[in-house]
């Protein structure tokens, strides 16, 4: 086989592949704690009856005319152990202002003790969620922690946040709902 | 540099610096060398291989001995070392993160330097043998400098520690850890010798066939240790991940199985260069990629990319090797758009029914092999990248692609080892495929009879009758004319390792396509049937060690022996790991895992039994193919590539 | 040559018989775990590169098997309906077989591409090279060819 055309085809298509491979590798940016779609977005959200790593039984159908906010959580997880400090603030805030969120921990493949003994070192005092075989982090849709799900008084799921939070996204979307839920 | 780490780190990266200037150097001594022709500098060649492997065995002795001696001042020690962590998993623990095994990669690679130098020590002045020396000094220091800068395993580490967690768990269970990924890197690395003597021929213009003959056991080596390095891989899937597969089409497997697509389709086409002059485009464009695809695979595997694109803009590494890939290539591709005119064959392929053309529509259905692999492998990056969308592709996509590549792979193996080089007659053909053809009826029967079922499995068990047929065939006459010598040599051991192939696509097919599995939940004393056999457990029980706790479910399995899947969570890590067993036999395996949830205390258990017919075959497939590999290597009656294809066969030839 | 034809022609025959009685064959019914290891592998495990859901044992994995699982034994569900419902939740990226529209489509299109030239190709070589008819031997070469044949002590070898 010889044809030198042939040749320079083959190394022109080569080189072709090779710049177009570098060029979206060096472009493509990162992309971390943004709002996400979800086709449970606008939906009554999936019937939870579990227990906290306290044996207190939860059932989410109980804590409708609430906000409730579903924080999935894995002690060894590097991005949820950054956004803790933001999480603490958050459900002080909302404990002092009236109709404030209830924030839940819910507890993604990891043992209850780990959990108990970050919250205990980090603080945080609201209730943590078992979550037996994952069961709830199927119903979600959650396969990487950390994600942040808002659930409106109604029982309806309105937010999903992927990835680790920034200061201040989770007061201020949770602003603007209240504002539409009220209006 | 070399300010906050302790002795031992500074002496480790010393060493590796010292590595790095004397393969420079060597690469140098070279390029001198056959300019001038000076003996004095060609002998410093010799001088600074030794130097490079000196440094980099010294720098994988101290990291060795901060490992054993767990000297936590350096950061990879505390990675992945620990004090709970066995004696000879601690050793192995060099080799289980990034930073070490490029350590090992130098190694090894400074052992093959050294080795090919030692090997050409009277003909270091010829142009060929210098410059192939030059491409493997510079490759050297590649490494070299790649293991001291990003790389780095002498990092000093945070101050204080005092224990780590040790590597991961999987590597720490099965004693395979020890011995696959150092024979998985001599095949890998083990390409840069024929590579650095192809890149040589082009740079001087001897693109005859004198590099080719000269490097054919150095290739055959290497494509020897990267097959079995591959099988002892499926081999570890098999007995430690739990799933009861052997491969399971992920990045890490594609990025070792692409350099042996593409190194096989270059040990059979090159017999058709040695033969008759032809396919040297072919085969110096095979082997380019092939050595291309081991540092693509690298860069795949250790950039993170592949779990996320966007890993690669937050890491180092990724950027060397992807680099060091792209230079590789337009290189190559260069060097051969230049020598083009002179690469061109005297000859042309006579008809379509020839060893020639078979060997011809090999290399063509390997490279389409090779491009489903990485597209499969790949596409998803493309993907994200473009569309910052994350998708799959996994074993649908490549099994449906696959199969019909593997069918018309054993289709070609039915035929070639009977065809005539130039041209066949149909006479020819149905002469000697007679009785390959019956034995290809007599295996579909026989499987027919045995229950198989489906056209896949059914093809493939036709098309290894008759390429087995044809393989022993080969083999018979060879050994009626010459003896025990008809066992060696490169056509006869070829054979003993097609045979060796056929097995493992038979099992695979068989495997893939008949396996059964079922869940039970056993209780002590009440046996449960499945598939024919009896699961009886007799008790859980805990084992406890100072790095892990087990919980083990003793099983009887057929009344008989009894068998221990388990579950081990290391402490020091958090890592829950299952631990199958199996009860091998020829024609079925069984294969036990242990599901969670479970209590030590309670007397019930729950696991998972998977009936996997013919997995046997494919070890007893492998060990074939090693022999085989092993017999290809003996000298075998051989023409010289010079003579006339009508020239008498001389006896034993050296190199 | 003619009975060697015919029974080159009944092997052929026999052999699509057979392949074609055993292709429509069946290995038994399929059972629950049966389906259950067929739609796990055509799931993608979320938190892995490329793995099935049935290979992985991450614990998303084995938290989708336990619910691919109880699905399966309620009997509710075909596998496809099952594959939409975590689909639903997890989104495109579960998707272990890329989808036949849009960009995804390359993943398949591109191999049969792919194949198509390299035949074509190849098909076109041998084509071209069939064309090149040899010129006529000379006496010399005549000669050489009736010594060269008188010398050889031995029939061809076929390695």
């Amino acid at each position: 086989m010889g044809s030198k055309y042939l040749v320079k085809i083959v190394s022109s298509v080569v080189a072709l592949v090779l710049v177009s491979l570098l060029w979206v590798l060096i472009v493509s940016k990162p992309s971390d704690g943004q709002v996400a779609r979800s086709p449970l977005l606008g939906q009554p959200a999936p019937a939870i009856v579990t227990a906290t790593i306290d044996d207190q039984p939860f059932d989410l159908q109980r804590r409708k005319g609430s906000w409730v906010v579903f924080n999935f959580f894995n002690s060894t997880c590097v991005p949820c152990i950054n956004e803790h400090d933001l999480l603490v603030d958050f459900a002080k805030r909302e404990a002092t202002s009236d109709n404030g969120a209830e924030l839940y921990t819910v507890v993604n493949d990891d043992s209850d003790d780990a959990v108990r003994n970050f919250f205990t070192k980090n603080g945080g005092d609201w209730a943590k969620l078992k979550d037996e075989n994952g069961a709830i982090a199927v119903a979600f849709g959650v396969a990487r922690v950390p994600e942040t799900w808002v659930i409106d008084p109604n029982g309806l799921v309105r937010i999903r946040v992927t990835g680790e939070l920034s200061e201040g996204l989770l007061e201020a979307q949770l602003d603007k709902l209240r504002e539409e839920f009220t209006s | 540099m070399f300010a906050s780490a302790g002795i031992t780190g500074t002496i480790g990266r010393a060493l590796l610096l010292v590595g790095f200037i004397g393969s420079v150097f060597g690469a140098f001594a070279a390029i001198t060398g056959v300019r001038t022709n000076e003996p004095r500098v060609i002998r410093l060649v010799s001088r600074f291989a030794i130097l490079a492997f000196v440094a980099a065995l010294g720098a994988f002795a101290v990291m060795e001995y901060a490992m054993i001696t767990r000297d936590f001042s350096l950061a990879y020690v505390q990675k992945v070392g620990s004090w709970s962590t066995p004696a000879l998993y601690n050793f192995a623990a060099v080799w289980s993160a990034l930073e070490g095994s490029i350590l090992m990669w130098v190694l090894i690679l400074a052992g093959y330097t050294l080795a090919v130098c030692f090997w050409m020590r009277k003909r270091l002045s010829e142009s060929l043998a210098a410059s192939a020396m030059a491409v493997m000094m510079i490759v050297l220091a590649f490494f070299f400098l790649v293991s001291f800068f990003p790389a780095n395993p002498f990092a000093p580490g945070a101050p204080g520690v005092l224990d780590g967690p040790g590597p991961n768990p999987l590597l720490q269970n099965h004693i395979l850890v020890m011995f696959h990924p150092p024979i998985l890197y001599l095949g890998y690395v083990g390409v840069t010798v024929p590579f650095a003597f192809a890149i040589a021929a082009l740079v001087t213009g001897r693109v005859g066939e004198g590099w080719l003959v000269a490097t054919r056991r150095w290739s055959l080596f290497a494509w020897g240790f990267l097959t079995f390095g591959i099988a002892l891989g499926s081999w570890w899937s098999y007995e430690v991940l739990g799933w009861s597969g052997v491969w399971a089409w992920d990045p890490v497997e594609n990025a070792s199985l692409l350099p042996w697509i593409t190194g096989t389709a270059y040990i059979h086409s090159v017999l058709v260069q040695e033969r008759r002059g032809m396919l040297r485009v072919w085969n110096i464009s095979l082997l380019v990629a092939t050595f291309s695809l081991t540092i693509l695979g690298t860069f795949l595997t250790r950039s993170g990319v592949l779990n996320s694109v966007h890993a690669f803009s937050e890491s180092g590494i990724g950027a060397w090797f992807l680099s060091f890939f792209a230079v590789v290539l337009v290189v190559s591709v260069f060097l051969i758009g230049w020598r083009g005119d002179k690469l061109r064959s005297p000859g042309i392929i006579d008809s379509p029914l020839s060893r020639e053309a078979a060997f011809l529509a090999n290399n063509v259905i390997f490279a389409v092999f090779a491009f489903v692999v990485l597209l499969g492998t790949v596409f998803p990056l493309i993907i994200e990248a473009l569309q910052n969308r994350q998708i799959a592709v996994g074993e649908p996509f490549f099994d449906r692609l696959t199969v019909p590549i593997g069918i018309a792979l054993l289709t070609l193996m039915s035929i070639a080892p009977v065809l005539p080089w130039r041209k066949a007659s149909a006479e020819t053909l149905q002469t000697r495929l007679f009785w390959p053809m019956w034995s290809g009826i007599a295996a579909l029967v026989a499987s027919l009879a045995l229950g198989a079922y489906g056209l896949a499995p059914l093809l493939t068990f036709t098309l290894g009758g008759v390429s087995g047929g044809a393989a022993l065939r080969q083999v018979i006459l060879a050994t009626r004319r010459q003896g025990l010598r008809g066992l060696v040599g490169r056509a006869n051991g070829g054979m003993i390792v097609h045979l060796g192939v056929i097995l493992i696509a038979v099992a695979l097919g068989a495997s893939n396509s008949y396996s059964k599995s079922q869940e039970l939940s056993l209780v002590a004393g009440v046996p449960a049937t499945f598939a024919g056999h009896s699961f009886e457990l007799t008790d859980v029980i805990e084992v406890r060690d100072d790095r892990s706790v087990s919980v083990k479910a003793r099983v009887i399995v057929d009344g008989d022996k009894t068998y221990e899947p388990a579950i081990t969570k290391y402490t020091r890590i958090g890592m829950n790991v299952g631990t199958p067993s199996v009860k091998a036999s020829l024609t079925s395996d069984i294969y036990l895992t242990l599901e969670p949830p479970v209590r030590q205390d309670s007397n019930t258990a729950r696991i998972k039994v998977f009936i996997k017919p013919m997995i046997t075959w494919l070890w007893i497939g492998t060990m074939l193919m090693a022999v085989g590999t092993f017999l290809a290597a003996f000298p075998g009656r051989r023409r010289r590539p010079t003579d006339a294809t009508s020239a008498p066969v001389l006896v034993a030839e050296k190199i | 040559m003619k009975t060697r034809k015919s029974i080159w022609l009944a092997m052929f025959l026999l052999v699509s018989v057979l392949l074609a009685f055993g292709a429509t064959r069946s290995g038994g019914p399929q059972t629950q775990q049966d389906r259950i290891d067929l739609v796990t592998s055509h799931l993608a495990c979320p938190t892995c590169s490329g793995e099935s859901v049935f290979v992985s044992r991450a614990s998303a994995a084995e938290a989708i098997r336990t619910e691919v699982a109880r699905q399966v034994g309620a009997g509710i569900r075909t596998d496809d309906e099952i594959i939409s419902y975590i689909e639903q939740r997890f989104g495109s990226e579960v998707l272990l077989v890329p989808r036949s529209t849009g960009l995804d489509s390359l993943v398949w299109s591109l191999p049969a591409a792919v194949l198509i030239i390299a035949l074509s190709l190849l098909v076109s070589a041998f084509a071209r090279w069939g064309r090149r008819t040899p010129g006529a031997p000379s006496v010399a070469d005549e000669a050489l060819v009736k010594n060269a044949l008188a010398e050889s002590t031995r029939v061809g070898d076929e390695s």
